[in-house]
């Protein structure tokens, strides 16, 4: 089959399922990162040809006869089908969508939505809690109320002492530490023969989705004062790892607040194939989804989700 | 009235996020908190001590009356020595129910000691006045150990090289190549003749060995480690030289008598360069540079030697079967009923009788098996991390990751695993220790830490 160029609304429409992968922000809410995403598709499927109004099975008038021209031309028309009488003919409304996963205000990065009939798969991601990364950066020698750079300016403190090669050994500690509570929370008995068959195996999925794990803790890029680290976790919000970077802070012997979360990951859909905000748009939603589409066919395990252990593959 | 509301609704927001920001815009910034941080010397070391806290052993407490108290028994927690933060601590050496610290300090002392002194183990120790002094059977917090000094000796011939200590002794060598020993002497294992009926309580007797006495002038001792009741030296040039007690031929000397005579271990060992010795109770590894591993001693549960009809007891050093297919060996543990070793690539083998760090179900192998990376926490956030080093107690083990941290499984007496609880551990998992560790000393039932700190 060739490709044709596809002019008709109800035709995309019928094929706008899957997940897309947006690129969100910082400073703006998820709500409103949806909402623009939506209204920017309905805008554009109202561009291309949309369905006709309905035809009445009665029509107003006999046929033959005198009247109007402008009556005869609306003879056979539903009047009340019409867009002028209706609205637009796709609304923000009409296009089923949910999140996989929320981010904060602050962060910036992967954002996952199912579409329409894709919301199904999205939901199984979601049951299923693949692994986050982020770059959170941290600046050091001041601590705020929020652990965020908008809020009201708590300590100052020296920071000169600070070394990269320190960061990244007290990066490797809480990464151990973080480890092992993981198989304190995966819901096993720890002297049983159970857990240590899964403790064979390595890093392991929470139960539930009540606490957050951390996987992996990384310095990945150090200059004074400014920091930035690569967490890998899985249940944290944004108020967690910026709690983490105060954390960070303080066992450095200063204080720190965080500047920026990034999330460069969710499970495989990574940054690179995320649609920057001037593709929020109808040929940009469509192409990414088909790009999305690809991710789900090489790793199915994103649904469905058979092993204990934390995948890579 | 439509634009009314317009302006009601801009009016309420615009005031809502100007509040917020007018709290942040009019903050005082001459008025914050300046926090002027503490920060420790990275290249000094602090001791952790857990379980066992009614020998005194672990030295957290400075009060007899609470130290008797009943909750204060056990510490399940890794907990950081105060005793650490004012004394730099470079060697650790924990006994059956005492500790022994070799300290780096401006007045002289080089060796202090905690725990049961009940046969004088950690020198003698009293209180009171002078002419009706009180014997003290236990130290709740390290009290200096002095080492009798000939005129000529200064500060520093008596910095601490080496040492150990074993159910009730404690062997010193110090820089100028002297070996002080003291304790209980009953089957010769402070390397002196053994006196019948001999009371060590209360004892003032360091008993006093020069190293020329033992391995001749060419050679120098490098490391001492304490058996259950019996010493082994181990000199720069590799040979082996034991005392005390040989029941199970733990001495190594080919016969199974108990003296305080110190001569070499020969058998399979003789003429290797030996570099490392292990021995918790009474089964005692070695390696040699090359990586082979000999033993002898106790082999009830085959740690030594798992073939139908073998001895349970080896007097000759022999070298082992067992751990052949492993690799080149790096590091070796032997404790009550069970060895480790620790082969090139950083992998940990485990054999004998007890927990052995497989689950559960796993309480006897006769061949060495391997514990899974994973456990000491290599995963695919850390593929670089590997074991370095491995220890054990009687009844516990241990392995450091090149991370520094310590991961301990076995029997957990008194707490001694760290975990924050009682219950035994069936598989390798984290202590969690506030710095990179260094060392860890195994008593039979507390542990101790030497780290450095993060920060």
């Amino acid at each position: 089959m060739s490709l044709t160029k596809v002019y008709d609304a109800p035709t995309v429409f019928r094929h706008l399922n899957g997940i897309m992968n947006i690129y969100k922000p910082a400073g703006m809410k998820v709500k409103h990162v949806k909402n623009a995403v939506l209204h920017n598709i309905a805008k554009d499927l109202n561009e291309m040809k949309v369905r006709e109004p309905r035809k009445l099975h009665t029509p107003l008038l006999e046929p033959g006869g005198d009247a109007n021209p402008l009556l005869r031309k609306i003879n056979s028309i539903d009047l009340a089908d019409h867009i002028l009488a209706t609205g637009p003919r796709y609304q923000i409304s009409d296009i089923r969508c949910a999140l996989v996963a929320g981010l904060g205000i602050h962060t910036s990065g992967v954002l996952l939505f199912g579409i329409n009939k894709g919301i199904n798969q999205s939901q199984q991601v979601q049951r299923n809690r693949p692994v986050r990364a982020y770059h959170v950066t941290g600046r050091l020698g001041m601590a705020t109320e929020t652990h965020f750079p908008d809020a009201r300016i708590t300590v100052r403190a020296d920071y000169r002492h600070v070394h990269p090669d320190r960061v990244s050994a007290l990066a490797a500690s809480m990464q151990a530490s973080h480890q092992r509570k993981m198989y304190e929370l995966c819901g096993v008995d720890l002297q049983s023969q159970a857990a240590y068959e899964i403790a064979c195996k390595g890093l392991l999925r929470p139960a539930d989705n009540t606490q957050p794990v951390i996987y992996g803790i990384k310095l990945i890029d150090f200059q004074r004062p400014d920091f930035t680290l690569e967490i890998h976790a899985i249940n944290e919000c944004e108020e967690y790892l910026a709690s983490l970077i105060n954390e960070v802070g303080i066992e450095l012997r200063t204080v720190a607040h965080c500047t920026s979360i990034r999330c460069i990951r969710h499970g495989h859909y990574g940054v690179e194939t995320s649609l920057l905000r001037h593709g929020w748009n109808l040929r940009g939603v469509v192409k990414n989804m088909r790009e999305q589409r690809q991710v789900l066919q090489k790793h199915p395990h994103l649904i469905n989700q058979d092993k204990i252990e934390l995948r890579n593959d | 009235m439509l634009i009314n509301t317009r302006k009601v609704c801009l009016l309420l927001s615009r005031q809502y996020t100007t509040k917020a920001k007018r709290s942040l815009l009019m903050q005082d910034k001459s008025k914050i908190l300046t926090y002027t941080p503490k920060v420790s010397d990275p290249k000094k070391r602090r001791v952790y001590a857990w379980g066992f806290q009614e020998t005194g052993a672990l030295g957290l407490q400075t009060n007899i009356k609470k130290s008797k108290e009943r909750y204060t028994e056990m510490v399940h927690h890794p907990t950081r020595m105060q005793f650490s933060v004012n004394t730099d601590i470079s060697d650790i050496a924990a006994g059956y129910g005492f500790s022994a610290f070799a300290v780096e300090r401006s007045d002289g002392q080089t060796l202090f000691g905690s725990g049961l002194n009940t046969d004088s183990q950690l020198g003698f120790q009293v209180k009171g006045t002078f002419k009706d002094p009180k014997k003290l059977d236990v130290l709740i917090y390290p009290t200096p150990i002095n080492l009798p000094r000939l005129e000529h000796e200064t500060d520093a011939d008596m910095k601490i090289r080496c040492m150990s200590a074993g159910r009730a002794h404690l062997v010193v060598v110090t820089q100028n190549g002297t070996i002080f020993s003291m304790g209980n002497n009953s089957y010769g294992q402070c390397g002196r003749a053994i006196i019948e009926n001999e009371d060590y309580r209360g004892s003032a007797l360091i008993h006093r060995i020069y190293e020329k006495e033992i391995c001749g002038g060419n050679d120098d001792i490098v490391s001492v480690v304490c058996g259950q009741d019996h010493t082994m030296f181990l000199t720069r040039l590799g040979s082996v030289y034991t005392c005390g007690w040989g029941a199970d031929g733990q001495t190594g000397k080919g016969n199974y008598e108990t003296n305080g005579v110190i001569a070499q271990a020969k058998g399979d060992i003789n003429g290797e360069h030996i570099v490392k010795l292990a021995c918790a109770s009474d089964c005692v590894l070695a390696i040699n540079e090359k990586g082979d591993v000999f033993g002898w001693g106790n082999s009830e549960y085959g740690q030594l030697d798992d073939s139908e009809n073998a001895e349970t007891q080896v007097s000759t050093p022999r070298a082992l079967a067992l751990t052949k297919g492993i690799g080149k060996i790096q590091d070796i543990a032997a404790g009550g009923s069970f060895c480790m070793a620790l082969n090139e690539e950083g992998l940990v083998y485990t054999w004998g009788y007890g927990i052995l760090g497989f689950g559960p179900y796993v309480e006897q192998t006769s061949k060495p098996q391997q514990l899974l990376p994973p456990l000491f926490g290599r995963n695919d956030f850390s593929d670089q991390t590997t074991v370095v080093s491995i220890g054990c107690g009687v009844f516990h083990m241990g392995a450091i990751n090149s991370d520094g941290d310590l991961f301990m499984w076995g029997k957990n007496r008194f707490g001694h695993l760290g975990l924050g609880h009682k219950k035994d551990q069936f598989f390798p998992f984290k202590t969690a220790v506030n710095g990179k560790v260094i060392k860890v000393a195994f008593g039979v039932d507390h542990t101790l830490a030497l780290c450095r700190p993060f920060m």
